[in-house]
């Protein structure tokens, strides 16, 4: 395999704790076996803050990742702490488009349990890693899968995400493998 | 069963059209967009789509109404509303006009997945329901033969209790009735279902040729008889012979078939030497041959011989009930045909199908299904699809003087089979003077 294809770009945005970045890319060479390295972070993406809502549009986020022109890089993962969404959702922990270039996670809705207690950081750190494995995904075209045991199982909350495990099921992981080798 | 399934998202907001749109992507779902009511009903013309999110407030056609609309015309499709939180009684309504559920936005991401899992239920309970209800539909079948109404259920019921038995029956009906599918169903559930099943058209062929098809003839037994040759008596044997327009037949073959009936012996045109024969013979005819027997155009007892056991037949105005199920055949039938979709009829036009007359019974209708469906350039048979159907002269007015209706009726039969003053003869059941005379008297013409 060439060295230069395939190689994710971690991108913290703003204030992320040194660790979380660390601990992404470790999951994704040690679940996918694949090439990542951390970049330089984004000081912020305040153009993405909505002020009705509180909160940043995930979708303009990822418009804003995808400008970025990063050498050698085959996909982003944007990690950030702030409260993303989407139009129609309340909130969201992460979001890929279907076969794009960047992805985000945040840990905003990642820290605390549904009663808003704070959450061990290897918890946390096991959570971003979950989203982050799964948006992954979508960025090589991967669709979300029946099998609750499996990743690409769509999460729409914390105790689904707390249930799912950190990897794909046998029929995801062969599709990711062809994805992977064809881009 | 596959959980993928044809979504459209309806929504004038360009944001939300999008942001569903990618989710549904995302879970490998066929996903269409439209930003309008209108939008939506003209791609529903085109494609099937079996589940909808709608928007209830829209500019020009809201949610609700394109629910409504979505339900009389799509009642499989399932429709989830989608509304803005204040609006919780709109989104009530809709329960109570059709949707199958509600969701609030923004709404927590799990709550779609939720909605998305109750979909899958009800579309696995639909599945069912559909199977058991094709099952139903086999049963109201009797071999190509449909029908629920109670008169129908009691010919089905008839079918298989004389196919056990030897006797000669009679079906009566009109034409178009599907006489002879009765007769095939007979023949297929009878001891000589193994055997040929012969159909002769007595109206078809003339006086001089049917002694010859029938008996078959010696080689030199007349000019133009350069081969021996089988007539149908003896090429049916052991099999069924359907002898269809049984009214048409002269009344010298009348003496000569109750003779065969009656000796199950026939002699070749040109021979001396019976041969056995063995057949058991159906007739049928959309004549009152009571009536003909009074007029002594046909002999009793052959009547009596060839009526052992009478089917009649309904005419199909007469079991409305039949009419959506046949109506869901054809169209099956010339869909598949012509490799288009043309899947189902508008409420109004099926309500307009039941109204109808059918002078031509199920024949007609299944002609007018086909020239329907070719027409048509949508997948819905609109009331304008079946605008050649004449209105039925009973419906049009109440005030018109008997003279009238018969005029219009003669008018109606003509156009019918195209000024075919001898089809329409037969089929007004007067003979081709009384025919001419009449249109004379009404002063028909053909382009009137
Ligand atoms: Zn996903
Ligand atoms: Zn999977």
């Amino acid at each position: 395999m060439n060295e230069k294809t395939n190689r994710i770009g971690i991108l913290p945005i703003g204030k992320v704790p040194e660790i979380v970045p660390q601990s992404i890319a470790a999951h994704i060479s040690g679940c996918l076996d694949l090439p990542a390295i951390i970049l330089p972070s984004l000081k912020n993406i305040a153009g993405c803050y909505n002020e009705n809502r509180f909160q940043y549009d995930v979708g303009k986020t990822l418009q804003t990742l995808e400008s970025i022109k990063f050498k050698d890089i085959d996909k982003i993962i944007g990690v950030s702490t702030v409260d993303l969404y989407i139009p129609i959702f309340a909130y969201v922990f992460g979001e890929a488009k279907q076969g794009g270039k960047a992805a985000v996670v945040s840990l905003y809705r990642l820290e605390k349990d549904t009663h808003g207690k704070k959450q061990p950081s290897s918890i946390v750190l096991e959570r971003a890693a979950k989203v982050m494995l799964h948006e992954l995904g979508h960025l090589y075209n991967l669709f979300h899968c029946a099998d609750e045991h499996c990743l690409m199982h769509f999460s729409g909350g914390l105790q689904d995400l707390d249930a799912s495990p950190l990897y794909f099921c046998r029929y995801c992981s062969k599709y990711f493998l062809d994805a992977r080798s064809k881009s | 069963m596959d959980d993928k399934m044809s979504i459209m998202v309806v929504d004038d907001e360009k944001i939300v059209r999008e942001s569903l749109f990618h989710w549904f992507k995302k879970a490998g779902h066929k996903v269409d967009t439209a930003l309008s009511g209108f939008e939506a009903l003209e791609k529903l013309e085109k494609n099937n789509y079996e589940l909808m999110f709608v928007d209830i407030k829209m500019p020009g056609m809201n949610g609700i109404e394109l629910l409504g609309k979505v339900k009389t015309d799509y009642p499989d499709t399932i429709v989830i509303i989608i509304t803005a939180y204040g609006s919780i009684t709109s989104a009530i309504n809709a329960m109570k006009t059709g949707a199958s559920d509600y969701l609030l936005k923004p709404f927590k991401p799990d709550l779609l997945s939720l909605v998305m899992q109750k979909v899958v239920q009800q579309k696995k309970m639909a599945t069912e329901y559909n199977y058991l209800r094709d099952r139903l539909e086999k049963i109201n079948r009797f071999e190509n033969i449909i029908g629920q109404s109670s008169s129908m259920e009691k010919i089905f019921r008839l079918i298989p209790e004389v196919a056990q038995t030897d006797s000669s029956i009679l079906l009566t009906g009109e034409t178009g009735t599907g006489k002879e599918l009765v007769a095939k169903a007979i023949h297929a559930k009878s001891q000589r279902m193994q055997k040929p099943f012969i159909t002769i058209n007595c109206g078809a062929i003339p006086d001089t040729l049917m002694e010859s098809e029938l008996f078959g003839h010696q080689k030199g037994a007349f000019t133009g008889a350069v081969q021996s040759r089988k007539g149908f008596l003896e090429v049916v044997s052991g099999g069924t012979l359907f002898l269809d327009e049984i009214g048409e037949i002269s009344q010298k073959m009348q003496i000569d078939l109750l003779r065969v009936l009656e000796e199950k012996k026939i002699t070749k045109i040109g021979s001396t030497d019976p041969i056995d024969v063995d057949f058991r013979l159906i007739s049928a005819t959309r004549r009152n041959l009571e009536n003909e027997i009074a007029a002594n155009t046909f002999r009793e007892d052959f009547y009596y011989r060839i009526n052992v056991i009478n089917i009649h037949i309904p005419p199909l105005r007469n079991r409305k009930d039949d009419i959506p199920l046949l109506v869901d055949h054809f169209l099956e039938k010339y869909s598949q045909e012509i490799a288009r979709k043309v899947d189902r009829v508008s409420g109004e036009t099926l309500e307009q199908l039941k109204r109808y007359h059918w002078p031509g019974n199920v024949r007609e209708l299944e002609n007018a299904i086909e020239r329907a469906v070719v027409l048509s350039k949508s997948r819905t048979l609109k009331t304008t699809d079946f605008s050649f159907l004449q209105p039925s002269p009973v419906t049009r007015s109440g005030a018109l003087s008997l003279n009238e209706m018969e005029r219009q009726y003669i008018l109606e039969i003509l156009k019918q089979y195209g000024w075919n003053i001898t089809q329409a003869a037969k089929s007004l059941d007067i003979n081709r003077v009384t025919l001419h005379k009449k249109i004379k008297r009404f002063k028909l013409k053909k382009d009137a």
